[in-house]
């Protein structure tokens, strides 16, 4: 009965290949959960920042938003635990009140920052890198000022989301339970963040808040002309996407974890951004970048664990670990510049708009 | 602005933040009530962060006031804003006429050599690093330490900690714990010494309770400091996978705020966990409730005796190892132990072993100590 795969197993290539798809196979229900983990908060970053690009704002800016919010929620939740205890959890998703003040607090500051970069970029016509940058070193210090003062006091937080409890049946389903299991195991925001993607990509295609954003960030005098309100479309835009930040922020202290940590969001808002390119500007493409990119990260970090043996592990074993972890980085390199080879920005991305005087 | 330039320019800026993870801010000056009568002024250079925050900064401050308490000198301390402090806050001290100094923690280490060199007549002490020097005595960046410390820096003392003792004992309790003979230890990366030796000396340890045991071990990063020690959601990502991909029941973090991650993931996974350095139940609260022990490094101790070794004109240059001979390292209380089914035994196979290394009989690394060796 073996002769068949152990026939394939003894071609040099076409055997470590195998090999491969039998390791991945055998490991992948862990590294699912890996992947799922890594992918929310950059996918959402990635969503952010399409949602401004589309519209002609750059905004660099979305690290610091997420460092902001993931603060201010962890912050709020601690207040709300202080004033009115931690209260009974629901049975879906253990939500509880000050869970859920934590989290419209998270939004809020989210939203307010971005309405800070939206008016340094569309008012003020800052460069819009210059803007983002600011935003993004203040945010690191700010946030990590303020938390030095209260983080030794066992500030616990209001705890964090929990995940959906995916029944045994589902997740022993055949073939394919491991992949509903990662998907379904996951707090609100990671399932929520599935449904944005599919409603973003909707509306910015086949809606006309979809066709204006894309017209103000392609030709905004043309957008104009035809009565388009450029600048408050993008002041729109670049606050709701704030509040997409903001829920990768969330995530990070309220649903991954359960506590804030100086700097936490750790260059993911950049990774988000990269993931925006190689998706070139769509929700879709952009998301399934952030699952080419975690699920990356998900098998280095498998290899590193648990290194396959056989002739693979012998292949394995002579590259040095630090290509595997940079192995991530490598793949969103190599897509970026030679797989995706034309990703266009919009044409006025980044651009201020400045209306031509009435005369 | 071209995309393709600005995306070499987020690239860049990525690059800048993440540079400027390990600074965040917080400066802060308070005088200690200690009386004085004594000529020894200290100064305690603290790393970033808080002075009571249950680790580095509080432990080592601490042991400051004890010696200063018990000597009747005067001790102050100053709380950095970010990096870029440590020169001018240890500048300040002796500006300010302080004659012992003491820099807390690895980050600290070459701006302490460098004022050490340039302040002959000050004594200094730097907690958790051995001094490397070049020829002239100046701190050796490329770590080939060619000039001897002691003699070319004869004022600093160097404290170091033999962490393989320490991880034994963690490996004792991790084996008495586990059910299912599989445990697992999670370092930050494999080519510092102070990791691999906790982690050496948990494997022995562990070894010593059940020769069968499975010891599984893993590290967070191959080189990216923030991944390996600042980067708690990793951490705890990395290790939700570690912890059923491996099948273990007890694991043991020696990763910094990275290995805060491994706690919590512990938590969630119903398996019982081992902190480093300091009596992480009191020090992280929110693993408190998964946490059976931890491995800790007796910095107060360590502080207090360098610096009454200085008062007494005993203090010698160069390296001062803190072990179990001198109490310098040792184990935290056993927590949890009803609710993890800890053996009545546990403590007394510990408090045995810790005595065996007292006496200097227990081999708790192996001949390559602090070189990892994958099994």
């Amino acid at each position: 009965m073996n002769a068949i795969p152990e026939a394939l197993n003894a071609l040099p290539l076409i055997g470590i290949l195998f090999q491969f798809l039998g390791y991945v196979a055998a490991n992948v229900t862990f590294m699912s959960q890996t992947t799922v983990a890594v992918a929310v908060p950059v996918a959402l970053a990635a969503l952010c920042g399409a949602v401004c690009e589309r519209s002609g704002v750059v905004n660099i800016g979305l690290e610091g938003i997420m460092l902001t919010a993931a603060f201010v929620g962890w912050l709020a939740g601690v207040f709300a635990v202080g004033m009115l205890g931690h209260g009974d959890p629901l049975p879906v998703f253990g939500i509880t009140p000050p869970l859920l003040i934590g989290l419209a607090a998270a939004i809020g500051i989210g939203m307010l920052v971005s309405l800070l970069h939206a008016w340094l970029s569309i008012s003020a016509r800052v460069d819009q890198i210059i803007g983002g940058t600011i935003i993004n070193i203040g945010a690191v210090g700010i946030t990590g000022y303020l938390y030095s003062l209260v983080a030794n006091q066992s500030l616990n937080g209001a705890g964090s989301f929990k995940a959906l409890a995916v029944p045994k049946e589902v997740a022993d389903f055949p073939l394919i339970g491991w992949l509903l299991n990662a998907v379904l195991a996951q707090g609100p925001i990671g399932i929520l963040t599935i449904f944005l993607v599919i409603f973003l990509q909707i509306m910015l295609f086949r809606s006309r808040w979809g066709l204006r954003t894309r017209a103000a960030g392609e030709h905004p005098r043309a957008a104009e002309t035809v009565g388009i309100d450029v600048i408050r479309l993008r002041y729109f835009n670049v606050v709701m996407a704030g509040a997409l930040a903001a829920l990768a922020g969330a995530w990070l202290s309220m649903e991954h974890g359960n506590r804030f940590d100086a700097n936490m969001t750790a260059g993911r808002g950049f990774i988000g951004l990269a993931a925006m390119i190689v998706g070139r500007w769509t929700p879709l493409g952009a998301f399934g970048a952030a699952l080419l990119f975690a699920s990356a990260t998900a098998l280095s970090a498998s290899l590193t664990i648990s290194p396959p043996s056989g002739d693979l592990g012998n292949l394995t074993n002579q590259v040095p670990g630090e290509f595997w972890e940079a192995l991530p980085y490598i793949i969103t390199i190599v897509v970026l510049a030679g797989l995706i080879g034309r990703s266009i920005a919009p044409a006025a991305d980044g651009v201020p708009y400045e209306r031509e005087s009435a005369t | 602005m071209t995309g393709k330039v600005r995306n070499v320019l987020a690239l860049l800026a990525a690059s800048v933040l993440v540079a400027s993870a390990c600074t965040s801010s917080g400066a802060t000056t308070a005088p200690s009530t200690a009386p004085t009568g004594s000529n020894l002024k200290i100064g305690v250079a603290l790393d970033v962060g808080r002075v009571d925050d249950k680790n580095f900064n509080q432990f080592s401050w601490e042991g400051a006031k004890q010696a200063a308490d018990a000597l009747g000198a005067t001790a102050n301390y100053v709380v950095p804003k970010d990096a870029s402090d440590y020169d001018k806050n240890i500048q300040g001290f002796i500006d300010q006429g302080y004659n012992v100094v003491v820099g807390v923690g690895f980050n600290l280490g070459t701006a302490v050599v460098k004022a050490a060199k340039a302040n002959p007549n000050v004594s200094f002490v730097i907690v958790d690093v051995a001094p490397c020097v070049d020829e002239t005595g100046a701190p050796d960046s490329t770590f080939s330490c060619k000039g001897d410390a002691s003699k070319l820096l004869p004022k600093l003392t160097g404290i170091q900690f033999q962490e393989d003792q320490v991880g034994y004992l963690a490996g004792i309790v991790a084996a008495s714990t586990s059910k299912k003979g599989v445990i697992g230890q999670l370092g930050g990366v494999n080519s510092n010494p102070a990791v691999v030796k906790y982690l050496q000396g948990y494997i022995l340890g562990a070894q010593s309770i059940n020769p069968n045991i499975k010891v599984e071990t893993a590290f967070f990063s191959t080189g990216d400091p923030v991944k390996a020690y600042g980067d708690p959601t990793w951490g705890k990502t990395f290790s939700a996978q570690f912890i059923p991909q491996k099948g273990v029941d007890v694991v043991f973090q020696v990763a910094g705020s990275t290995g805060n991650g491994a706690l919590d993931a512990a938590c969630d996974a119903g398996i019982w966990g081992i902190g480093v350095d300091v009596d992480q139940y009191l020090s992280y609260p929110n693993a408190s409730k998964c946490i059976i022990f931890s491995a800790e490094k007796k910095l107060s101790k360590a502080v207090s005796d360098s610096i009454k070794a200085i008062a007494a004109g005993t203090a010698k240059g160069g390296v001062s190892l803190f072990n179990a001979a001198n109490d310098g390292v040792g184990g935290s209380p056993l927590y949890n132990a009803t609710a993890a089914g800890l053996p009545a035994e546990l403590q007394g196979k510990l408090d045995t072993a810790f005595a065996a290394m007292k006496a200097g009989t227990l081999k708790t690394c192996p001949d390559k100590c602090g070189t990892w060796t994958a099994p």
